[in-house]
């Protein structure tokens, strides 16, 4: 079968070409179950060199290939054709610059990232045993879901508060912090309870939804941000996030 | 990031799932409501300060266009009600996420359950009005447009003063973004502010809900807007007792919708006159809310500045005050016979004139 691609095309270096404009690809030969990355990899091998994307991995880990298709943010590299349809437009993500075609300027998503501390605090000595810290597993299971944020931005830049307001810390830095808040060994929480308690921290999350479906890991993100929004009312993170146990309905 | 056109645009553009529709939906009622709370609060207050104004006020709700508006305000106050009661639940319950996108179909659905009897009930008053044996008196266009022109300029005029003090709060403060970026990466104190909005605006969505919507059952569907100056009508919630004056015998005995407002306010279940009561908690939790609300939609969109984001909370403020004072005001003043005549001999001229 043959799928037609409407790709928003932006090339701030070539005159005539630095507005963002549509362009149309048809790629013949298409089987149901390939992946629309490498149809656009078909592409820019086969017909247009200079189409510029993002991806690394190719398989859903590494989180670069974020893009609006079909106007819903998604991983190329998770979407079969037999998903989308034989007609697929393809944008770049919304809410951070980009710096050509489906190439985004991401340095606003990781300073919202790194404005959490993402990262294990706890200053206290190790264990006598020189082991791990341990926790049990109903503790690990509160945290589980948001272990699995790869940084694609889906959720970031699927939610209307960060398209309006590039302030906002957005989804992904919160679910990135809630890994941490929740986590019994680490120490760091109030901190960041007070980091994502500022006026452009969770406060502009206006549980719209977007960033859930918008997820590739299928992580609740809007149940994690709610977490966090309790946590900082009621000062405080012992019974307030719960597992979110095996996923009954899918994101989508 | 990008410009308020484009976000505007986009965000219709992006395929989101019914949340997404939810929150639009949410705040163009929110925004359609927090209008009409405006033109209603000055609107009754004349009843008090202006009584020839609230008159005429009245018989401009009485315009076709108004009935059409007041139809889309009952619907936006019931979607806002339960969406907002589903936004409610599901902050203070994360673990409900599975139920969402359900709960966003339910207030779809409720919103419409309730308004098939809630329109067929109103609508009896609208036939009733236009079915009566004298012609029904229709003011003009031009009529409207001269009295409502004041709140245009008036909004005009607090939108440029809160520009006005906001750049000279700037010059005095130095306050443009750099420094206030600076200040964000120093130190970090979680706003007690938003935590507080944050609670208010759910708790007072809840308080609001029972308040508007006994609101909405006395004043347009027990008693349409059309019945308001209608001549020896009862008045909704006061128990018709000949034996007290003119003005707190729950019978409208002028016709004037500053009688009308009288009789309410004056009527005392023992010591203490309960419409008043119930009108000030309903002005209070409605304009607390509604211009926070406001304040949350033209922040969102003009973080870029910080020159229009500090004026956008300085209007809200300032209509936030302004309202619950002239509202107070009213609700402490009394209306005497001669204003209610006043208002007789008011209407008496436009309808003659018209």
């Amino acid at each position: 079968m043959d799928v037609t691609f409407r790709i928003r095309r932006f090339n701030p270096e070539v005159p005539g070409k630095n507005k963002p404009y549509w362009q149309e690809f048809t790629v013949k030969n298409v089987e149901e179950t390939d992946r629309v990355l490498e149809l656009l990899h078909r592409v820019k091998w086969e017909q247009d060199g200079t189409l510029t994307l993002r991806r690394a991995c190719a398989h859903g880990v590494c989180g670069s290939d974020a893009m609006r298709i079909n106007g819903v943010n998604k991983l190329a590299c998770k979407v079969l054709v037999r998903d989308v349809g034989t007609k697929i437009q393809i944008e770049p993500i919304l809410g951070l610059p980009v710096l050509k075609d489906l190439v985004v300027d991401m340095e606003p998503f990781f300073d919202h990232y790194r404005s959490v501390m993402p990262f294990f605090v706890n200053d206290t000595p190790v264990p006598a045993d020189g082991r791990e810290r341990r926790q049990t597993q109903e503790d690990r299971e509160k945290f589980d879901d948001t272990t699995k944020c790869i940084l694609c931005a889906a959720c970031t830049t699927s939610c209307p508060s960060f398209w309006a307001n590039g302030h906002y810390v957005g989804p992904a830095a919160i679910v990135q912090a809630h890994r941490f808040i929740f986590d019994t060994r680490d120490e760091g929480w109030k901190e960041r309870l007070e980091i994502l308690g500022e006026p452009n921290g969770v406060w502009r999350c206006r549980t719209i939804f977007n960033c859930t479906p918008a997820c590739p890991r299928e992580i609740q993100v809007t149940k994690a941000i709610g977490e966090v929004k309790l946590a900082i009312q009621q000062r405080k993170r012992e019974g307030i996030a719960t597992p979110v146990g095996p996923i009954a309905v899918g994101n989508g | 990031m990008t410009s308020l056109v484009l976000t505007l645009t986009e965000t219709l553009r992006y395929r989101g799932a019914l949340g997404q529709w939810s929150w639009v939906l949410h705040r163009i009622t929110g925004l359609g409501v927090l209008l009409f709370l405006v033109l209603h609060v000055i609107g009754v207050s004349w009843a008090v300060f202006f009584p020839e104004l609230w008159e005429k006020e009245i018989l401009i709700y009485q315009h076709p266009l108004f009935t059409i508006g007041e139809f889309a305000l009952t619907a936006c106050v019931i979607y806002h009600a339960l969406n907002g009661l589903r936004i409610g639940i599901l902050d203070y319950n994360p673990k409900w996420w599975k139920h969402q996108q359900q709960a966003a179909i339910y207030v779809l659905i409720g919103t419409v359950v309730i308004l098939i009897p809630t329109f067929i009930l109103m609508f009896q008053h609208v036939l009733k009005h236009y079915q009566s044996p004298e012609a029904p008196f229709i003011v003009s266009l031009a009529f409207i447009a001269e009295a409502q022109f004041p709140f245009l300029v008036g909004i005009v005029v607090a939108a440029v003063a809160a520009v006005l003090v906001s750049s000279v709060v700037g010059l005095f403060t130095g306050g443009g973004r750099a420094s206030a970026d600076k200040n964000a990466r120093q130190s970090h104190h979680g706003s007690q502010l938003e935590r507080f909005w944050w609670r208010f605006m759910r708790t007072s969505g809840i308080l609001i809900v029972p308040l508007v919507f006994g609101h909405l059952i006395l004043a347009h569907i027990v008693q349409g807007v059309f019945e308001i100056n209608l001549i020896n009508a009862t008045i909704p919630g006061v128990p018709v007792n000949e034996a007290l004056g003119m003005l707190a015998n729950g019978i409208n005995n002028s016709g004037t919708a500053v009688e009308y407002v009288a009789e309410r306010w004056n009527f005392f279940a023992g010591p203490v006159a309960i419409w008043r009561l119930y009108d000030a908690a309903l002005l209070a939790l409605v304009t607390v809310h509604g211009f926070n609300g406001l304040r949350y939609v033209l922040t969102d969109y003009t973080q870029g500045s910080p020159l229009l984001r500090r004026a956008m909370g300085y209007l809200c403020a300032m209509g936030a005050v302004a309202l619950l004072v002239v509202g107070t005001l009213a609700l402490l003043g009394t209306i005497d016979q001669t204003m209610v005549d006043m208002a007789r001999a008011a209407q008496d001229a436009i309808l003659a004139g018209g």
